[in-house]
């Protein structure tokens, strides 16, 4: 069967039912939305169930001819990079559909369920697509489902908001698409063949100022996707002004996009260029991780500052791709996955006491531990995961890309440590300004954002997974460290890295084993 | 001469001026549809001619005439917006009482445009333009009773009168240069005549006629016409003036420039290049600007337009085959969007404004799709024909080596996407206050379809781009077969 094709399919068919159902068929929606969801994460699971761990390249490809003639196609596959995204993507699909179906919009229900559909099928096709105009086609793709969801059914300035975030993305992506063809031909240049094929990208030797030039027009669209200071205008707007399930859906899943097409796309394509835009990148990341932080900790409102963490946590990300050093990388993937857990579960905890006591406010929330204590307690646990305290699965991932960057350019790491701990200054904030401290409640001491049966539905499962990459990261590193050795090794030689630190040496990619960079000495 | 190689011509003659003829004469109330039968058939039996004569050339009227790939499948588009628009104008209140002749004139025009695409000398291409050119005159000015159409008629007149006269001039200097009308003709001077490509006399002809044809496209800065005109026409002429001038405005950028002077593209490709930078950039800047949907489509078919020139500029087959497949898309999305605005416009009094859409989507959603399939086609969000239309012409740019045209393509592109969607959003949220009551009538069957067939195309052309792009491909190449 063509696993990873349904992957897509499926969801957009849901998408395409529930677009044809009558806005007074909320019982039928709500059915349709979730046996596609459910479907969908059931075929993720047969697909990571499938997953070769020990195999580098792209596997359970499918692949099927679009316009040959201009040398496009419909192919997509998993590998180590992309395997643990496409689950998260369909757990936090079907968490946050669950959510929206508890609260439908009172409009148009089937609608807005469609909508959440439709931008799942594209975020799969996004994190699956082998070919780079298929990449392009669902990073587009998806900017239409979120923007109709903000423009209907977010906050006052929604309009605004929804306008911002398609400006700001499509500014980048559309150069991205003419730097998409000036590689395809600047490679069939090379290779004498038309392809937008990523596998037949890699191993095609640009020259340095080409590569240079063709990694920036990429760079652009992902930074603004990611987003890296200073291309995070869009965010703040975005994320406070969305509906709260699709914030969640943007902050989880969404913004793992740029930091994806990064090692997907820009380190394996595009070796040469690479190590010209390290320094200036990294330097972005890091007054990202600094900047951030500072935002967040003086944020007026809990999705403000839980919007600003995000920055700071990507430019984490950021950092541990382009310092292209194998432990860090492994990092990075293993960060993309807790960041999305732990964003999720941060803001549906917002969600939660947002929806009690009817406000977002830090200064006028207080208190709530009281009538609230399974909330408090899910919330601690959330915070300490969010802060990465040593023992919580965030706090494996920063290791890691900590540890790489000290490895390369140990200044960058001192710098980044800020990050970490002003994490601790403003999750605290968070989590003692609503829950301890004098009530300063709008209407009670917390008991109407007490967590029920149906919240404990969507934050249990995401603690759960928190707990189990904390108990054992190794089996999601493990999965991504033949991936994302394979992607990072041109970089490496390009920049003159020493042999041991190099994972697979591109010319004879099987022949050497890949060693584990925590044995390292 | 090969008699049966016009055959589509002695059709489309045949029906124009029976319609024409029908409707001076009285008819009964039982056939006041004749005119609009006798056309459609008309034009589906040209449709089904052109598939039995595709493939290698053949030429009548001594070469006058060039039935070939390229003036076949241009040929398609025309007579596919022909139809479309005898289809939106059906039973259109405006035009009651004047419908015999609406048809006729459609008919003449779309016979003009055929002409075009089809000439195989410069007077061929001269009669083709100036046939569509006072036929859409005159449907400019229809409604009589109307200031503005009769404005819009008038507009169009002056300006288009400009550019057929610097179109002749253009057209005498080529035939000094050359000695020559054939475009065939010109191309074999062109290749045997050393230096002839820097002549100051070729290049005075070259820009007279990039500009004479400019007008016609709507290229800025000769577009300053087409808001208003645009605006005043009845809606079914504006979408036939969206798609079929341009298609065949578009036919003779490629026949002049891509066919008949490639020797010469030194001259011309900075020239058409510069000119495909100012249209999208003027016409999305402008279009960002409209609370008219009409107004805004104006904007927007001039901002087309300099996309489409992007095809004519890289002076490459592959230009040529990403313009012909893009006029498609365009022609599909064009239609779509128009359609849905008649179908408002029907309903209630100032119908193409912006506001009257506010809430039109949740009122009638398969409209809103449509709708919102044209706006986000156009403004060439993947995975629709719009995309890969742009896709192409922005990679045949690359590939020219006019990358700098890609670019600005892409920028103009991010403007477009600030007014396509702000349609999309307007039709989708809540219904204007004073506007809470939404007067439904019956759909108009023939104007649903159009509506519904466009959104089909803007889906099929994309899934199906292989098929599609095999046969813009071998119309490219019938166009430099000298």
């Amino acid at each position: 069967m063509p696993w990873v094709s349904l992957l897509i399919l499926v969801p957009l068919a849901a998408a395409v039912v529930l677009g044809v159902l009558p806005a007074r068929e909320r019982r039928a929606a709500r059915g349709v939305a979730l046996i596609g969801s459910l479907a969908t994460l059931a075929i993720s699971i047969i697909v990571v169930a499938l997953f070769d761990r020990d195999l580098a390249v792209m596997q359970q490809v499918d692949h099927l001819d679009w316009i040959p003639a201009a040398g496009v196609s419909w192919d997509v596959g998993v590998d180590g990079i992309s395997i643990w995204l496409v689950l998260l993507t369909t757990v936090i699909f079907t968490l946050g559909t669950i959510a929206a179906c508890q609260r439908l919009p009172e409009r148009r229900g089937p609608a807005f369920l469609g909508l959440i559909m439709l931008a799942q099928a594209a975020l799969l096709g996004l994190f699956t697509a082998g070919d780079l105009i298929l990449f392009y086609v669902f990073w587009e793709f998806m900017l239409i489902p979120f923007a109709l969801l903000i423009w209907n059914w977010g906050g006052d300035d929604r309009r605004g908001a929804g306008m911002i975030f398609v400006v700001y993305t499509m500014a980048g992506s559309l150069l991205m698409l003419v730097a998409i063809i000036a590689t395809a031909l600047t490679a069939m240049d090379a290779t004498g063949e038309l392809s937008f094929l990523i596998r037949d990208m890699q191993g095609v030797a640009f020259g340095e100022a080409t590569s240079t030039i063709l990694l920036a027009g990429f760079l652009i669209a992902f930074a603004i996707k990611i987003p890296l200071w200073p291309f995070h205008g869009w965010l703040p707007r975005a994320y406070s002004q969305a509906p709260i399930v699709v914030t969640i859906l943007l902050a989880a899943v969404m913004s793992k996009a740029g930091v994806y097409g990064l090692l997907r796309i820009g380190v394996p394509v595009f070796p040469e260029g690479i190590g010209n835009l390290l320094i200036p990148v990294a330097i972005l990341a890091l007054i990202g991780i600094v900047y951030g932080s500072l935002l967040a900790w003086r944020a007026p409102t809990m999705r403000l500052l839980v919007g600003y963490s995000s920055v700071a946590h990507l430019g984490f990300i950021v950092l541990g791709i382009i310092v292209i050093d194998r432990m860090a990388a492994q990092g990075a993937v293993l960060q993309m996955i807790n960041h999305g857990i732990v964003a999720a579960a941060a803001f549906a905890v917002v969600m939660m006491i947002s929806r009690g006591t009817g406000t977002g406010d830090m200064d006028r929330l207080g208190g709530l531990a009281k009538g609230a204590p399974r909330l408090a307690v899910a919330f601690l646990f959330v915070t300490m995961a969010a802060l990465a305290l040593p023992g919580s699965n965030a706090f494996v991932g920063e290791f890691f890309i900590l540890g790489g960057v000290f490895d390369q350019y140990a200044w960058m790491a001192v710098i980044a440590m800020l990050g970490v701990i002003y994490a601790a200054v403003y999750m605290l904030r968070m989590y003692q300004g609503t829950m301890n401290g004098p009530v300063r409640g709008v209407q009670d001491d917390g008991r109407a954002a007490e967590m029920g049966a149906r919240d404990a539905i969507i934050l249990v499962p995401l603690i759960l997974m928190m707990v189990w990459i904390a108990l054992w990261p190794g089996s999601l590193v493990g999965a991504t460290r033949a991936s994302t050795d394979l992607a990072l090794a041109p970089a490496q030689v390009a920049e003159g890295r020493p042999v041991e630190q190099i994972g697979v040496l591109p010319a004879r990619a099987a022949a050497t084993p890949a060693t584990d960079p925590a044995e390292r000495p | 001469m090969n008699a049966g190689a016009a055959l589509t011509l002695y059709v489309m003659s045949a029906v124009t001026v029976a319609a024409i003829v029908l409707a001076v004469v009285p008819l009964p109330a039982s056939a006041r549809r004749l005119p609009e039968a006798i056309g459609m058939a008309g034009i589906i039996a040209t449709l089904a001619i052109t598939v039995t004569q595709w493939g290698e050339r053949q030429v009548a009227f001594s070469g006058e005439l060039r039935i070939d790939r390229f003036g076949l499948l241009m040929t398609w588009v025309i007579m596919i917006a022909a139809l479309a628009t005898l289809l939106l104008g059906w039973g259109e209140p405006a035009a009651a009482g004047r419908r015999r002749e609406f048809t006729g004139l459609v008919l003449a025009a779309a016979t003009g445009m055929m002409l075009t695409v089809m000439s195989g000398d410069l007077i061929t291409l001269f009669i083709g333009i100036e046939l569509l050119s006072v036929s859409l005159y005159i449907l400019c000015a229809m409604e009589v009773a109307r200031e503005r159409s009769l404005e819009s008629g008038l507009k169009y007149l002056i300006t288009g009168s400009i550019g057929t006269a610097l179109l002749v001039y253009g057209f005498a200097l080529l035939y000094g240069v050359t000695g020559t009308t054939s475009l065939a003709g010109i191309a074999t001077r062109l290749d045997s005549v050393g230096g002839l490509a820097s002549d100051p006399l070729l290049i005075a002809s070259i820009v007279l006629i990039v500009v004479a044809l400019g007008f016609k496209a709507s290229a800025v800065p000769f577009h300053m016409w087409t808001p208003d005109v645009y605006e005043g026409a009845p809606t079914p002429v504006t979408a036939f003036m969206g798609t079929g001038t341009k298609a065949a405005a578009m036919g003779a950028f490629l026949l002049l420039f891509t066919g008949a002077t490639s020797q010469a593209s030194g001259d011309w490709r900075g020239l058409i290049g510069a000119l495909a930078v100012a249209t999208m950039v003027v016409g999305n800047v402008g279009a960002l600007l409209q609370d008219n949907v009409k107004r805004m489509l104006a904007w927007s078919s001039i901002a087309q337009a300099g996309y489409l020139l992007i095809g004519v500029a890289v002076g490459t087959t592959a230009g040529a085959e990403a313009l012909i497949y893009y006029l498609f898309a365009y022609v599909a999305m064009t239609l779509a969007a128009f359609a849905i605005v008649i179908l408002r416009e029907r309903e209630v009094e100032d119908g193409d404004r912006l506001v009257a859409m506010a809430g039109y989507g949740r009122v009638r959603p398969w409209a809103g799709v449509v709708m919102t399939l044209a706006m986000v086609s156009l403004a060439g969000f993947p995975p629709f024909a719009g995309f890969v239309g742009k896709f192409l012409l922005f990679g045949s740019a690359v590939d020219a080596g006019m990358t700098w045209l890609a670019i600005v393509g892409a920028v103009a592109s991010v403007i477009s996407v600030a007014y396509y969607l702000r349609v999309v959003i307007v039709m989708w949220g809540p219904p204007a206050d004073n506007r809470s009551t939404v007067r439904r009538l019956r759909v108009p069957p023939a104007v649903a379809t159009v509506a519904v067939a466009g959104a089909v195309a803007i889906i099929g052309l994309a899934i199906a781009a292989q098929p599609m792009l095999d046969l813009c491909a071998d119309a490219a190449r019938a166009l430099i077969i000298p």
